[in-house]
């Protein structure tokens, strides 16, 4: 277990390789503290919204009901399944300024390729599949019954979401969330063809790369490290030490 | 009045039952275990929707358009304690009191808590008490809200016989306090007993028999009602 676990964590021993002093700001000033913003305030965005649709599906596909809960599922499944490249790439097709939809957009003012909007829809696009899987198992491990005794003792479903399901889930959900967060955070296949611009910290770290060579990407690759880990793993801690205590 | 048909198909058989109470009634379903007494019970407490047939309680139409869970003037207490368990026993008591009639029920919940010896347990976590207790305090959930009907699915199974007596005293008690409409079902003849002043005898999914326990017992309508009589 121990060479297993020494094998699993060898690649941090990167963070230790001898590549030259540490080049803070690549080929751009500014570019690493604007990829950071923009990566965190855009991918809280991302998240926010995953939040407010994907928690009505999950509480729908967590509820026995019709045969119609598997084209749903399916949908769901696809969109996790999606390969990210090809995603962008169908993104950019999709919505791009050449169709309808795009070019209604754009008129309105939204452009849907190189923007802050783009990157969003493109992180809630990737992310969102996950988040709704991981939060239907935390909602569907919610007893009916405690739900239906909840309903019978004068609760609407609205609160008897808020008062048994939402509490009873929280942790599964907050997992369900901190999932969506790394897969958000850290999307570059499907973010760099259709956001290339405003960058966030993958792309960042690619133009670097390309640009300015290992020197300038080991600042930024820390600070995504840093942004990027630590949510989930404070989520499994906390989740570990309940079921311990239970 | 409860005044309910229920029409339900089960894989062997369908249940088809008329049940009839004034307010304050006391009924027991007794029959063999499959005969669909629960069923009857999950129906009318809207957990399961009937085939067919109509539901109407104080002039209320509970079935069809089935009326949801929430708005139902019912109690239901089931074998499981179903307690919410990140809540304390108090919060469990008073989940179904809305905040602005927390007041006025104020001296109903500590009756209810001095009588069902809860007093101690009060802030409790539901996770912590012992199964009697929590059954006392699933009792005493069911009947903070003061319900107009209480539907029991054999409540007592996993209990002591003292407890069971004491719950049943209890019970009595509010009954004839808050005067509520009873349904219960079971098993043990003897709960039934205690409990219902008119039983109902359920086969296959029909009544084959309703009256006093003593009317049951002094002519049984069918032989397999016989055997079951004479085995409790």
């Amino acid at each position: 277990m121990l060479a297993f676990t020494l094998a699993l964590l060898y690649p941090l021993v990167g963070l230790g390789a001898p590549v030259g002093s540490w080049q803070w700001d690549g080929s751009i000033p500014g570019s690493t503290a604007s990829a950071v913003r923009t990566s965190l305030l855009l991918t809280a965005l991302a998240i926010l919204i995953d939040i407010l649709l994907g928690t009505p599906v999950a509480w729908y596909l967590s509820h026995p009901r019709g045969r119609d809960k598997v084209i749903w599922e399916a949908a769901v499944l696809i969109s996790v399944l999606m390969p990210p490249l090809a995603l962008g790439i169908l993104l950019s097709l999709a919505f791009g300024p050449q169709t309808a939809l795009g070019g209604w957009l754009l008129r309105i003012g939204v452009p849907t390729s190189n923007s802050p909007t783009a990157f969003v829809a493109t992180q809630v696009y990737v992310s969102i599949g996950y988040y709704i899987l991981a939060a239907r198992a935390a909602l569907a491990a919610v007893p009916r019954d405690l739900e239906r005794v909840a309903s019978l003792l004068g609760s609407p479903p609205l609160e008897v979401f808020r008062r048994i399901t939402f509490p009873l889930a929280k942790l599964g959900l907050a997992a369900a969330l901190s999932l969506a967060w790394v897969r958000a955070l850290g999307e570059f296949g499907a973010v760099i063809v259709t956001a290339y611009y405003p960058a966030g910290m993958p792309v960042q770290i690619w133009v670097n790369l390309q640009d300015a060579g290992m020197p300038a990407v080991m600042p930024l690759l820390v600070v995504f490290l840093l942004t990027a880990l630590p949510l989930p793993w404070l989520i499994h801690l906390i989740a570990q030490r309940r079921s311990s205590n239970a | 009045m409860l005044d309910a048909h229920i029409v339900k198909a089960r894989r062997a058989f369908t249940i088809d039952v008329r049940i009839q109470l004034q307010p304050g009634e006391r009924l027991g379903l007794f029959g063999a275990s499959g005969a669909g007494k629960s069923t009857i019970l999950s129906c009318l407490a809207g957990i399961e929707n009937p085939d067919g047939g109509e539901i109407f309680f104080r002039d209320r139409c509970l079935f069809p358009a089935s009326l949801p869970l929430y708005q139902r003037p019912l109690a239901y207490l089931t074998q499981s304690d179903w307690l919410f368990p990140h809540l304390s026993v108090a919060e469990n008591v008073c989940f179904g009191i809305k905040n602005h009639a927390r007041d006025g029920a104020k001296e109903w919940i500590e009756e209810l808590a001095k009588r069902l010896d809860l007093i101690s347990l009060w802030n409790e976590s539901a996770r912590q008490i012992s199964g009697g207790q929590a059954r006392r305090v699933a009792l005493a959930r069911m009947l903070a809200r003061r319900p107009q009907l209480v539907l029991l699915d054999e409540p007592f199974t996993a209990i002591d016989r003292p407890t069971m007596n004491d719950l049943i005293a209890a019970l009595l008690e509010w009954q004839a306090a808050l005067g509520f409409t009873l349904i219960a079902v079971d098993h043990r003849a003897e709960i039934l007993e205690k409990l219902c002043t008119r039983i109902a005898a359920i086969e296959s999914g029909r009544i084959v028999q309703e009256g006093s326990w003593s009317a049951l017992a002094a002519a049984p309508a069918t032989p397999p009602l016989a055997r079951l009589l004479a085995s409790k």
